[in-house]
């Protein structure tokens, strides 16, 4: 795989989605944006093309007749293939969006969403993967220094002490952990950890942020894990690594 | 009450009319009769009968208005129901279009078109943009509705603050009068259990509503008591009023008034307020006067804070 990378350049996209509205479309958006596309339309193709093309990202749709998408990622990592998925999630279900990132997604979407948003989260979750390892979402116990957080349990320890955090803080801590190094706009944090995204909103990521920063004993001048992004939103600087 | 019973119920009266008939008609003898008894035994079943009667009827009344109700609120539930899957399937049918056509706009975008077709298609991408938002906003509706708010104690007078505060460093009042009543004596307003950041959203909504249906010069009012059970919230304003046919109507989906359809807004500002709330267990209104204003009130159980209840003690004399 890294071989094939090195061969054509970009790296290769597998678009898997029924609607040929929108692949036809996404198609050409994607690959000015800098990446090779396959287009398949259904879940066994896309098991047979995840091999054949091997890309370096999967755009998933889920739902899709025959095969959907869950189940197409959840035969995938039962073989142990880790190639990084992005789902298009069909609900605003949170439940279940956080039920396909333990399965094993690295990101979701939610249908419709901006192209260009597509494209960026696409770069973060190829930057961020380790060819052939699991990502960060599928892990149970995440470690960034002396912070622990134990994704089951839903709780964090600093120093291997517990530490008390409001449930939503905990999803935010969560969420924040295994999207490290990539910028979280309020709005996007807003959606994936509150479920909406209205301008008011704006207020409550910041106070859990500060919560957050109070309880882990990050400063803001000289954060050790949550970066301001001025005018923009935050940042999880802290290293992460799997503490299971 | 089963139907047979009643046919029971029936049936002596009828046997005694039928009998009646034939005798009046000569086909039975007519004979006077003498009936002798004592008038403790005449009295007693006399009343025993006329109370089994009435009581007989008490019951029945009682059943059939149960199941009136009953049925009412199967109506109403069934009604939800197929509302929420209405909106699930909507969802569900423009979601997949939609992201076609942004993608598809996305690409045109990228294209020289000149000044013309620039202008018009940011035009469409905005129309566009604001069906997205109307999708979203209803998802977000029906998830809200089926899932159960975060439970932690919210400070409802330093919410009330901070949505004020920010309402009034945002340059959108133009000269409206915008106050906050809070109690403070004999205590200040209690706690209550929930979930802050979806009740300032509610709190916002109200209040963003008022904004837009009041002119320059208008006032509104926020005030927040406590009754010793719950905590009122009451956004009052002096615009235009909501006539009494609309009054209900506005806490629906996509419901826009008739006289304030030009004013942009996308009728789920409401529907949000009375989701949110009802998932505290609390309930919304509204008061309102025809060229006088409106009240919009929500009333929230205030957390009980040990045995100090410090609730009314009302008493009544009658003249």
């Amino acid at each position: 795989m890294e071989k094939k990378k090195e061969l054509n350049g970009n790296p290769r996209l597998l678009l898997v989605d029924d609607e040929m509205a929108i692949t036809d479309r996404l198609e050409p958006f994607l690959s000015r944006a800098g990446f090779q596309v396959r287009v398949v339309g259904d879940g066994v193709s896309a098991l047979q093309e995840v091999t054949m093309f091997a890309p370096d990202l999967v755009i998933l749709d889920v739902l899709m007749p025959d095969l959907d998408g869950r189940e197409v990622l959840r035969q995938l990592r039962q073989k142990g293939d880790w190639t990084p998925i992005i789902l298009l999630t069909q609900v605003g279900e949170s439940a279940e969006r956080a039920m396909a990132l333990m399965e094993g997604a690295d990101d979701y979407i939610n249908k419709p969403f901006d192209p260009y948003e597509l494209a960026a989260r696409v770069k973060a979750v190829i930057r961020r993967s380790h060819p052939g390892q699991p990502p960060l979402s599928t892990l149970e116990r995440l470690r960034s220094g002396d912070l622990v957080v134990d994704r089951t349990t839903r709780r964090a320890y600093m120093n291997s002490v517990e530490i008390s955090l409001s449930p939503r803080a905990i999803s935010l801590l969560e969420y924040m952990i295994t999207h490290p190094d990539e910028l979280l706009t309020r709005e996007r944090l807003l959606d994936a950890v509150w479920g909406w995204d209205y301008p008011i909103g704006m207020r409550a990521v910041d106070t859990r942020v500060a919560e957050l920063r109070r309880t882990l004993g990050d400063k803001v001048e000289n954060p050790e894990f949550i970066e301001t992004v001025p005018g923009q939103g935050y940042r999880f600087i802290g290293k992460v690594e799997n503490s299971s | 009450m089963k139907r047979w019973f009643l046919a029971l119920c029936l049936l002596p009266a009828g046997i005694a009319v039928f009998l009646a008939v034939l005798i009046l008609c000569g086909v039975l003898p007519n004979p006077v009769l003498y009936v002798k008894g004592n008038a403790a035994l005449i009295a007693l079943i006399a009343g025993v009968s006329l109370s089994a009667g009435m009581l007989l009827i008490f019951l029945l009344f009682s059943r059939i208005q149960k199941r009136y109700r009953d049925e009412i609120i199967q109506v109403q539930k069934l009604a939800d129901e197929d509302h929420r899957r209405f909106i699930r399937r909507l969802d569900h049918e423009l979601k997949n279009p939609l992201t076609a056509i942004r993608a598809g706009l996305t690409n045109l975008s990228s294209e020289p078109l000149g000044e013309y077709l620039t202008s018009e298609l940011n035009a469409v991408q905005d129309q566009v943009l604001r069906i997205n938002r109307l999708v979203i906003d209803l998802r977000k509706l029906a998830v809200l509705e089926s899932t159960l708010p975060e439970r932690a104690d919210v400070n409802l007078a330093e919410l009330l603050n901070y949505v004020v505060d920010d309402f009034k460093r945002q340059d959108i009042l133009e000269n409206r009068r915008l106050t906050l009543i809070l109690p403070n004596a004999p205590w200040p307003l209690p706690d209550i259990e929930g979930d802050g950041d979806l009740l300032l959203l509610a709190v916002n909504n109200l209040l963003e509503n008022a904004v837009k249906y009041t002119s320059p010069g208008d006032t509104i009012e926020v005030r927040a008591f406590d009754d010793g059970n719950d905590v009122v919230v009451e956004v009052a304003d002096t615009g235009p009023g909501i006539p009494e046919s609309e009054m209900e109507r506005v806490w629906e989906e996509l419901y826009r008034g008739e006289e304030v359809k030009g004013v942009p807004g996308s009728g789920l500002g409401l529907p949000l307020v009375r989701v949110i709330i009802e998932q505290h267990r609390g309930i919304v209104g509204l008061r309102s006067r025809p060229e006088k204003g409106t009240v919009f009130s929500i009333r929230l159980p205030a957390k009980k804070s040990g045995s100090q209840s410090g609730c009314y003690r009302w008493v009544t004399r009658h003249a």
